[in-house]
Order: C-alpha cells, then sequence, then structure tokens
C-alpha cells in the first residue's frame, strides 16, 4: 500500500470513532480560527477603557477584559499562542529525544545509563518545577517558554525510541540490512526509524495536549510568554484576580484550553488504537502540572 | 528488611548527587548569576568585588559545590539571598501546609477513585463503565487551575460559603478551620488524581478477575463478594499502591498550580517565590527537598509492598 493510501486508511479508521472524529473536528476549527483570526477582524489589543470588565453583550460576545479588550478576540488569538508553542516544543521535544533513545538503545553501555538516569530524573521532578527551573536559568520569552516546554518532552521520546530499538534491533530485516554491511548511522536512521513512526506519531498528538497544558500553567504562574501576547494561562491568571468583579471572565479561555487538551489527548489515544492496536493509551505518569 | 532499607538509601544517594550537582550547574551558568541579585542592577565594581568575596563566589564552582553539599549533609541548606533567613528553616515552615494538603488531596481523590474503579471493573463494557473512562479522561485533562476558578467561583463568589484564599490551619489546631481551608485545593487535586486512580485500579482489577484462581473461587461456590474484597482486591491493590505513592510524591513539589489558585502556603509557591526572585540557595534547598521527599516516599511504598503482599521477600 502506497503511504498515501494507508494515511487515507488510517484517517478512515481514526474518524468512525465518534469522539475522536469530534476532537479532530474541534482542533480543525480552533487551527483555522487561530490561522484567519487577522483576516476576519479580530482585535485583540485595541482597548476600550469606557467598557471594563463587561459581562457578554452584544458588542462583546464574552465580554471584556480589565483594559475593555475583547475577551473573545483575545481567546482566538490565545488559540495561536496555544497551538504555536505546542507545535514547537513538541518539535524539539522528538528531534532532540528520538536520536537520543536510539543511541543509547542501539549501543547500550555507558549511553543508556546515562540516558535512564535522565528519565529517573524527570519521573521525580514535576514537569512544571523543570520547565520553572529552565526559564529562570533563559529569561522570560516566547522562545523560553516553547524550549522549557519541550525539552521537559525529550525524555518521553527518548524512552519511546529506545524501546523501539530494543524490539525491533534482532528483528531478521534489520539483521539483514546490517549483514550488508550498513553503519551504525544508517541501521539507527534509515532502517530503524521509518518502522517506529507509529508510536512516536501517537506520542506527538498526546505530547501535544501535555504541552498546551504545560505553557498554559507557567503562563497562570506568570512566567510564561510575557505580555500583551494573548494566551490562555495568561488570560485566566488575570481572570482570578477579578473574580468578584466579573466571574464570566475566566469560563471561556477555560473552556477552550480544556476542550483543545481534552482533543489532543483524545485523538492521540485514538491513534494509539489504531497505529498500534492498543485500546488504552498509557496515563501520563504524573505529567500534567497539578 | 533493615538490610533492603540501608541498601536502597545508598542507592539514592548516587541520584541526588546527579540532580543537585544538575541544579547547582545550572544556576550557575545563568549569566550575572548570585552576585546580581545580592548587589542589585546599579552596583559599582567594588561592591561587586566585596559581595563575591564575602560569599565565597569567587572560588572555582566545585569547590562551592562541595562546600554547599557538606553542609547540605548536616542539615545546613545555607540562607536565602532575600530574606536572609536559614533555607531549612524557610522550608521547614512550608512544608507541613504541603504535606497536610497532599494527604488530604490523596484522601480524597482515593474516596471519588476507589469505588468508581470497583463499580465500573464489575460491570465492564456497561453504559456506567463508559461513563467512568470518560470521567478519567476529564479529570485528568481539565486543568486544575481551570477548576480550582470554578470552584471557587462556585462556592466563594457564588454560595460564599467558602474562603477563596485558602491559608494553613493544622489540622490539631482546629479541624473544622482546616477542613474549611483545605477543602477546595485538596479536592481540585484530589478530582484530578481520582481520575488517575480509576483508570489504574479499573485496569488492575480487571486483570485479577481473569485469572484462574477466580475461575477455582466461582466453582467453589464462593460469593461474588468475597471474591472481589478477600481475593482480587489484595492482589489489585499491589500496583496501585505504586501509583497512590507516585501521585502522593508528586504533590510534595507539583501542586505549584493549584498552591498558586488558592494562593496556598506551601513548598509550591515558595519555589517560585524563589525561582522568581532569582533566589539561588532557596531553589537549590526546595529542590533538593522535594527530590528526598519523593524518593522516601517510593521507598515507603515499597516497604509497604511487603506487608500487602507475603510472596515479596526483600531479605
Amino acid at each position: 500500500m502506497s503511504a498515501l493510501g494507508s494515511a487515507a486508511e488510517i484517517g478512515k479508521r481514526i474518524v468512525v470513532r465518534k469522539t475522536a472524529a469530534l476532537s479532530l473536528a474541534y482542533l480543525v476549527a480552533v487551527a483555522l480560527a487561530a490561522a484567519f483570526a487577522t483576516t476576519v477582524g479580530f482585535d485583540p489589543l485595541s482597548q476600550n477603557l469606557a467598557r471594563m470588565l463587561e459581562g457578554p453583550s452584544r458588542d462583546y460576545l464574552f465580554g471584556t477584559d480589565e483594559l475593555g479588550r475583547d475577551i473573545l478576540a483575545r481567546v482566538v488569538y490565545g488559540a495561536r499562542t496555544s497551538l504555536i508553542t505546542a507545535a514547537g516544543a513538541v518539535t524539539l521535544a522528538a528531534s532532540v529525544g528520538v536520536p537520543m533513545g536510539l543511541v543509547a538503545g542501539f549501543f547500550g553501555g555507558w549511553r543508556d545509563a546515562v540516558l535512564m538516569r535522565i528519565v529517573d530524573l524527570k519521573l521525580a521532578l514535576p514537569s512544571i518545577l523543570l520547565a520553572l527551573a529552565l526559564i529562570a536559568v533563559l529569561g522570560r520569552s516566547q522562545v523560553a517558554a516553547l524550549t522549557a516546554v519541550g525539552l521537559t518532552g525529550v525524555p518521553t521520546f527518548a524512552r519511546v525510541a529506545r524501546a523501539q530499538v530494543l524490539s525491533l534491533r534482532r528483528r531478521d530485516f534489520v539483521t539483514a540490512v546490517e549483514a550488508f554491511g550498513a553503519s551504525s548511522p544508517y541501521l539507527m536512521f534509515r532502517t530503524i526509524l521509518p518502522n517506529s513512526w507509529s508510536p512516536i506519531l501517537t506520542q506527538m498528538v498526546v505530547l501535544s495536549s501535555v504541552a498546551i497544558l504545560l505553557e498554559a500553567s507557567l503562563a497562570f504562574l506568570g512566567v510564561g510568554i510575557p505580555p500583551p501576547t494573548p494566551s490562555w494561562g495568561e488570560m485566566l491568571r488575570t481572570g482570578k484576580e477579578y473574580l468578584y468583579e466579573s466571574p464570566t471572565y475566566a469560563i471561556l479561555p477555560g473552556l477552550m484550553l480544556t476542550l483543545t487538551i481534552l482533543s489532543f489527548d483524545t485523538l492521540g489515544r485514538a491513534l494509539s488504537a489504531v497505529l498500534e492496536g492498543r485500546e488504552d493509551a498509557p496515563v501520563r505518569r504524573g505529567a500534567g502540572p497539578a | 528488611m533493615i538490610g533492603y532499607v540501608a541498601r536502597r538509601l545508598m542507592q539514592l544517594l548516587p541520584v541526588l548527587l546527579t540532580a543537585s550537582a544538575l541544579i547547582f550547574g545550572m544556576m550557575y551558568a545563568v549569566p550575572g548569576g548570585p552576585v546580581g541579585v545580592l548587589v542589585g542592577e546599579n552596583a559599582t565594581p567594588e561592591q561587586i568585588e566585596k559581595v563575591t568575596k564575602e560569599f565565597g563566589l569567587d572560588r572555582p564552582v566545585l569547590v562551592q559545590y562541595a562546600d554547599w553539599l557538606g553542609r547540605a549533609m548536616t542539615g545546613d541548606l545555607g540562607h536565602s539571598l532575600h530574606s536572609r533567613e536559614p533555607v531549612a528553616k524557610l522550608i521547614g515552615e512550608r512544608l507541613p501546609a504541603t504535606i497536610q494538603l497532599a494527604l488530604t488531596a490523596t484522601v480524597i481523590g482515593l474516596l471519588l477513585g476507589v469505588p468508581l474503579a470497583v463499580a465500573s471493573a464489575l460491570t465492564q463494557g456497561s453504559w456506567f463503565d463508559r461513563g467512568l473512562s470518560g470521567w478519567s479522561a476529564l479529570a485528568l485533562g481539565v486543568p486544575t487551575f481551570w477548576v480550582g476558578i470554578l470552584l471557587i467561583l462556585l462556592f466563594a463568589v457564588q454560595l460564599r460559603l467558602l474562603p477563596a484564599a485558602s491559608g494553613y490551619v493544622p489540622f490539631w489546631d482546629s479541624p473544622w478551620q482546616m477542613l474549611r481551608n483545605t477543602i477546595l485545593p485538596a479536592s481540585t487535586l484530589g478530582l484530578y488524581v481520582s481520575g488517575i486512580f480509576a483508570r489504574f485500579l479499573r485496569g488492575s482489577l480487571i486483570a485479577e478477575l481473569n485469572a484462574d484462581y477466580v475461575r477455582t473461587a466461582r466453582s467453589k461456590g464462593l460469593v461474588e463478594s468475597a471474591i472481589v474484597v478477600r481475593h482480587v482486591m489484595r492482589n489489585a491493590l499491589l500496583p496501585f499502591v505504586t501509583i497512590v505513592g507516585i501521585m502522593l510524591a508528586g504533590f510534595i513539589g507539583g501542586a505549584v498550580v493549584t498552591e498558586a489558585v488558592f494562593t496556598y502556603p506551601g513548598m509550591g509557591r515558595l519555589v517560585i517565590q524563589a525561582i522568581g526572585s532569582r533566589d539561588y540557595p532557596l531553589i537549590q534547598g526546595c529542590i533538593l527537598v522535594i527530590l528526598v521527599g519523593y524518593m522516601l516516599i517510593n521507598l515507603a511504598v515499597d516497604v509497604l509492598y511487603v506487608y500487602i503482599d507475603p510472596r515479596i521477600d526483600y531479605g
């Protein structure tokens, strides 16, 4: 079957799952809204100080924030922040973690020992603390948030890639390529890696939800992407300050954030079921910041 | 047993050494570093030199690390750069608050998660079972800070039943006040872990229910409830205890976000404060304490195994 054909086939098998189809539709809608926010005329920055902290109205569907900015517009732009950070962070995590895991699993020995100690450490330290410490070192910026979130995901990809190497290393097709005199890098990156894409892809989708949650948590703690860039976490942070004045402030950003996280999670689980035949995706061991 | 515990404690040392060295190295790699924090932005070169000498920051990093490590062994974690108070004292003030919150949250998580898991494992495939898997996805996916905000909106803003900001009241001082102050943050965390607990326990219960010994028990005519309570539960609990331990340990340092929502004075807020003000000795001390706490709880779980499962003998 051609690569395109099999992709379509996988797509079909995912879409027949109702919750997965719904999640995919939601994510596509959010991505489109984020991409065309400017074209549609949303303005997340213009202030209307005469109308601060208003509830929902005809002019402002979801009310206004403490500077009289349109909450709906800011939520739509917040989607952009969230999705870009998640995509960047997951790409970073995979491109650092996968080679690490391949090398550790392939050569074993001290390389493997070092990697496993790092994985241990990651299990002992909550991701949020790791990300906070990284931001303390890097300073507060969009790049810092993306890097911090991405680096906390590295051990996960390293572990997945390592497990793949260990299970494929002694398979006949790998031994055959090796017998032809292929170099170690060739075996790792051209023989084993192309046969490992399904768990890696699944992990990328699942980790997107973790990345979005982590970015929002950092923003909520006031160390995420600096203002005035709209972000859901930052909106929840300020919304929390005005709970008594404007109870509706924190509702919409929180709802969008939650739905996005749940959608990525559902999609990841559907992918894992379709690609790997595992109905119950592994619980993200304490990965979510509490 | 004592030999086993001693050996496990010895194994902790390399992990702690690596971790503390990494953290130490990372903090000192920052431009400006601790001196910058101590003297402020507009310091003269003379001031910088004086402070650098005074705090021994002109020595090689390795020497400083060895010095810090030596003191840490004796319980001296240095002084906060800001308040100038001993780090050990600052942590000592916050640790009880965090432990109390972590325990309450775990209890709430168990009270919600265990009955749900048992009920859904016994009714596999039913609407209730499917509902539960939706519930655990929800409990895991909804950010705790949003749950916290919604709880505050409902119980503090609308109903005016509970305080929006939670203080630390020791249980022994006033159980009622403690409950009033802890129930919202603990429920926020408890809801979150209940999803994890339920999903895990359901999985291991189902695995046990399909085991041969259950068939034997059924065929010799044992009542289903006796099979579940006396046989299946005991076996399913073993892997479950690990998860409870991991989550409890995670709360020691990982309840950062929830503590921030409720302005609860625990370790999480201390860490944030320390990172925000670049208070290096405080950051190192906090992370060290969190790591040690995590490892000790995991050790305690392994020791507990022996009592739950007599087949295990660590020798």
